[in-house]
């Protein structure tokens, strides 16, 4: 163990604000049908934007955020698990998803009384689940209208040979328009399921407020470059959720330039996240969610994680900037662009939803290993801890290539097994095993 | 009859290598149904599928490159590959699947050597066709022109017509023998129809067409299997070649699968390209928008597939349905609790099985067994009320 | 100066005794219910057969999934470690260890001076450890040394799924039931098991030379069989099931030595 102090720290001034929002969130939602507003559920990446047209009094609740809450309260999470492997379904599915229809089977939410059922579903997909995840819900929860956008339309990217690095596809047209044809399918269906008309002006200021709240997380994460790091990675799971609970919402563009400001204020004094800050890592993938005192382990031997892919481009928007820095990625505003009619803004949602780092997994492993080489010098790095999430089958296609690249770039690179949702699948005291001879093998531990 | 199947099926290697020498044409392997062949038989090229071997001790090979968590299958292709067995290849192409296929093709195209790839962002939704049809045919363009470039030639409408012809009359005459399944003495097993339809994914379909018109002429519509009395099942699930499994069902308990709903069954090749006066490259893409999903793009409330797999009870008069999943399938487990809710309602008598690369025979015997006794049982029970 | 080193395994503890570098003393206790008792057992047990009292010892280090019970002990390392710095002493070349124990199984890659630079451990499943062999030779009701000695009889390859213990039993069940030669059945189960442990070395980049240590080591139809699957020629200590031991011994001396 470590006891040498050497940074100030303190505690963030907008956690409380944090907090209390994160609360009025779900409450907005519970509450929604006593004020005759509308509620709909969906997964985080969905283009919650869209829904925002028909009007200022609709809410909603996404799923993955949802489902890590549930695995929070472990006690809760068993039962979710035990109901829904009683109705058949495969223990290896995404845990996340088997939180949400435990949650419904059993009729109970998280936050206390019964699953408030949405008025309709509102999907992205782009992994084996998304879209059944939210078909199954519907025909357990008796049939709630679904509405589905598919989202795999291909690379965003792709290597250019002289420049060594990625850039935009200039083939991105019937793409872009893939996406905004299936939006447009969308609101009409939406106007027919909730009888609302819709408006396109709420629809380019929510659209408005996705690109920035999105770029603006990069930013946050971008300030996390300094040493010492001024927020965990443990902390910024608290933060980075905003933007997967609604980010096209004006309050999360608000709280991120709050938290913007608090970030760039803290690097200008050296406020450090630990106060022993000696080695830096980086993660991967979503984190066992029930066992988040594995990053205090780390932090006694005074390892501070200064983020991951997974928390930097889940829900941030980035771009490849010409020196090859990854950087927050320019919003249609800031490059003048000016947005007038429902097309105009579908064509810039769907662009900007089809170039989310996170996004080109799918297509290719080598994108994320580029990045992650391009994290791990840019926040100044020493090692790797990579989890093998066995909740989420989605984010770990091409962990194994991923950590093959690592390791041949000559990068310290360490993996555990686990799962983010289901505490079945986490071994504590192994994991701890692994991640001591991981600080050993540093240097950190004689 | 079918041995000429079997025998393409058990050397589907040795076909491949005498073909490129006997015509000078390449070979491209593919990963998952949802990949335009005709585009492929308009450039002369041939496609294969890539599939397992059913070797547990070489899937470790696959290992230090996919995630634990994976199915067997696409482990298993992954495998052969990295063993070299598909060394012919001279390319590869994906129809977007899966995401654990995908992962096997995407560590493919990176460690084994071969001249051209492509993937194919096949559209996940399919239940919204005016946006889907036009984004595939974009994307069907986009491969022809890969094509092209690699093989320094143009492929033409013509082309593309001659290609879709070739591959519906395939579709055509393996349905033609389906039929014969329907049959209450049905003149093929359901092993004979695996090597049937998966040869077909392995061979030149002009090839394998000629030899399905030869069973024909050979009087495969009036054989006797002596199968009236068996019990009449179906297979629905995942990908499925497992031939030990299949033989146990059929020969050592004497039932007969009449019909299945696999990608290496009925789903492969159930439906054509409906040509009309359309641009190919529309009539192409709208086939495979149309097609019989997989599970994973099948997003109706009601589901199309099973729409299906009931019709199919109806018409091959089955009597019990084996569910057959490769384990850790997420777009198969996402789907079986509904489909067995809903085959249970309709009184469809159901049961599950989990494959791996290998199966325990002995093990699942005594389940199937125990299974098909639950028919004789309501036979007694019927002779009791008379 | 002596160092003790005690790896609190699943199966047995072992103890070795280190005077100035070099072994000179060891002990196994099976782990019992009390694994402080079983730990105080090995630990005598070594001095004794070492000859040197429990005054004359510097440094007591833990290691292995118990090792927080070991309370006599004034330092822990993780067993990676262990592994990485006992092989290099006992041979130099290597870069790559694969430990296989009772329940656990790991592949580490080290650098010259025993320092590990990654490692790989087996999933949450007996299938890859010594366990699976055990129960495999109960299936066919043979001790685990006649059933490694079996296996040397056989050149035939059967396929068995080895992701899953319960899966594997049931193949050999079914393998019994067909009367396959005995023989066969233990080759294909250190096969499968190999093919397993292969795999989960190549999670990491295996360099030559290659050690195999822990228990299982002392399996030669298992050895034969990954040797087979890694294409590799493998080192195997005399003591395997030491090794661990013997790193933590020196992991001890050099952090007493430095200060």
């Amino acid at each position: 163990m470590d006891s040498e102090n050497k940074y100030p720290t303190e505690g963030f001034k907008c956690w409380k604000k944090a907090k209390e929002l994160r609360l009025q969130y779900y409450k907005n939602y519970m509450q929604a049908k006593e004020k005759g507003g509308i509620r709909w559920a969906g997964n985080a990446p969905s283009i919650d934007a869209v829904p925002y047209g028909l009007g200022d009094d609709v809410y909603h609740l996404t799923g993955e955020p949802y489902g890590a809450t549930v695995a929070y309260n472990k006690e809760f999470a068993r039962r979710c698990h035990e109901v829904v492997e009683a109705k058949g379904y495969a223990r290896d599915l995404c845990a996340y998803m088997r939180n949400y229809w435990g949650s419904v089977l059993l009729n109970e939410f998280v936050f206390g009384g019964p699953f408030p059922k949405p008025d309709f579903m509102w999907v992205l997909h782009s992994c084996c689940s998304h879209a059944k995840w939210y078909q199954e819900a519907s025909r357990i929860e008796g049939g709630i209208p679904y509405f589905v956008i598919d989202w795999s339309a291909g690379m965003y990217y792709k290597w250019d040979e002289k420049r060594e690095d990625y850039v935009v596809d200039p083939n991105q047209e019937h793409r872009i328009q893939y996406l905004v044809d299936q939006m447009q399918e969308g609101i009409e269906w939406l106007e027919d399921i909730t009888g609302r008309e819709y408006d396109d002006e709420k629809l380019i200021q929510a659209a408005k407020n996705y690109f920035e709240s999105t770029s603006l997380w990069a930013e946050i994460c971008t300030l996390n470059q300094a040493i010492p790091a001024p927020m965990d990675e443990k902390t910024m799971y608290s933060f980075y959720v905003f933007a997967a609970l609604h980010k096209a919402h004006r309050e999360v563009v608000e709280f991120y330039k709050e938290l913007r400001d608090e970030m760039r204020d803290r690097v200008a004094r050296g406020i450090a996240a630990i106060p022993n800050e000696k080695a830096r890592i980086m993660t991967d993938i979503q984190p066992p969610w029930g066992f988040l005192e594995i990053y205090r382990y780390m932090e006694s031997y005074g390892v501070v994680s200064i983020g991951s892919f997974y928390t930097f481009t889940l829900m941030g928007h980035w771009e490849i900037a010409e020196d090859g820095t990854f950087r927050p990625r320019t919003t249609p505003m800031e490059k003048g662009i000016e947005i007038r009619t429902r097309e105009d803004a579908l064509r810039l949602l769907a662009d900007w939803a089809l170039g989310l780092p996170m996004a080109q997994i799918f297509y290719d492993h080598r994108f994320k290993s580029h990045i992650m080489k391009k994290i791990f010098t840019q926040w100044k790095c020493n090692g790797i801890i990579m989890h093998f999430n066995r909740g989420c089958e989605g984010l770990t296609l091409g962990v194994a290539e991923n950590k093959q690249a690592l390791v041949e770039a000559g990068i310290p690179v360490a993996y555990y097994e686990g799962n983010m949702g289901d505490e079945r699948e986490f071994e504590l005291a192994t994991v701890k095993e692994q991640i001591t001879a991981f600080i050993e093998s540093l240097g950190l531990i004689k | 009859m079918f041995d000429k199947f079997r025998e393409w099926y058990e050397n589907r290697h040795e076909y491949a290598k005498d073909w490129k020498e006997k015509t000078g044409g390449k070979v491209v392997g593919y990963i998952c149904t949802y990949i335009p062949e005709e585009i492929l038989y308009a450039a002369n090229v041939l496609p294969v599928r890539i599939l397992g071997g059913h070797e547990p001790e070489s899937i470790g090979l696959a290992e230090p490159y996919l995630f634990g968590m994976y199915c067997p299958f696409c482990r298993d292709c992954l495998a052969q590959g990295l063993q070299g067995k598909y060394a012919y290849l001279d390319g590869i192409v994906i129809g977007q699947s899966c995401i654990h296929i995908r992962q096997t093709f995407f560590s493919w195209r990176q460690r084994i050597p071969h001249e051209f790839d492509h993937y194919i962002p096949m559209p996940m939704n399919v239940v919204t066709p005016r946006a889907s049809i036009p984004f595939l045919r974009k994307e069907l363009e986009i491969f022809k022109s890969a094509l092209e470039r690699w093989l320094e030639k143009e492929i033409t409408d013509d082309d593309l017509r001659r290609g879709i012809e070739i591959v519906n009359k395939n579709r055509r005459l393996m349905k033609k023998v389906y039929n014969l399944r329907r049959e209450p003495n049905p003149k093929l097993t359901g092993l004979e129809a695996m090597y049937m339809v998966v040869s077909s994914q392995l061979t030149d379909k002009n090839e394998h067409s000629d030899a399905i018109e030869e069973m024909f002429n050979n009087g495969l519509a009036t054989r006797d299997l002596g199968r009236e009395s068996s019990i009449r099942l179906m297979t629905v699930g995942s990908e499925n070649d497992d031939v030990e499994f299949t033989k146990m069902v059929e020969e050592t308990l004497g039932a007969t699968i009449v019909i299945e709903d696999h990608c290496t069954g009925s789903r492969y090749f159930w439906e054509e390209v409906k040509l009309d006066e359309k641009d190919p490259l529309t009539a192409i893409a709208e086939r495979y928008v149309t097609r019989t999903p997989c599970p994973q793009r099948d997003w109706e409330p009601e589901r199309i597939r099973f729409r299906r797999i009931l019709d199919l009870i109806e018409e091959f008069g089955v009597q019990g349905v084996l569910l057959i999943q490769q384990k850790f399938c997420d777009p198969h487990e996402l789907d079986i609790p509904a489909l067995r809710d809903l085959l249970n309602e309709k009184g469809i008598k159901n049961y599950f099985l989990e494959f791996d690369v290998t199966v325990p025979v002995g093990q699942f015997r005594i389940r199937v067994e125990a299974f098909l006794e639950t028919f004789a049982s309501d036979e007694l029970f019927a002779e009791d009320i008379v | 100066m002596i160092a003790v080193g005690i790896d609190m395994g699943a199966k047995n503890v072992k103890a070795v005794v280190v005077r100035d570098g070099e072994q000179i003393g060891r002990s196994i206790f099976e782990t019992g219910f009390d694994r402080y008792v079983s730990a105080r057992k090995a630990f005598e047990g070594a001095l004794q057969d070492a000859d040197v009292g429990e005054e004359d010892v510097g440094v007591v280090v833990a290691t292995g999934a118990g090792k927080k019970v070991v309370t006599f002990a004034e330092k822990q390392f993780t067993v990676m470690a262990c592994n990485a710095k006992g092989i290099v002493r006992l041979f130099p070349s290597v870069r790559t260890v694969i430990d296989v124990g009772a329940e656990e199984a790991r592949a580490i890659r080290l650098d010259e001076t025993g320092k590990v630079i990654e490692f790989a451990i087996n999933e949450k499943c007996a299938a890859g450890a010594g366990a699976f062999v055990e129960a495999m030779a109960r299936a066919m009701e043979v001790e685990v040394g006649e059933f490694a000695q079996l296996s040397l009889a056989s050149t035939k390859a059967i396929p068995i799924n080895a992701q899953c213990v319960i899966f594997a039993e049931s193949e050999v069940v079914s393998l019994i039931h067909a009367e396959t030669d005995r023989a066969d059945i233990a080759k294909a189960v250190h096969d499968a098991m190999a093919a397993r442990v292969g795999a989960m070395s190549q999670r990491i980049k295996v360099q030559k030379d290659i050690a195999l240590v822990g228990g299982v080591a002392r399996n030669i139809g298992f050895v034969q069989s990954l040797k087979t699957f890694l294409k590799e020629d493998l080192l195997v200590p005399p003591d395997p099931e030491f090794v661990t031991a013997l790193g933590a011994a020196l992991l001890g001396m050099e952090g007493e030595e430095s200060d």
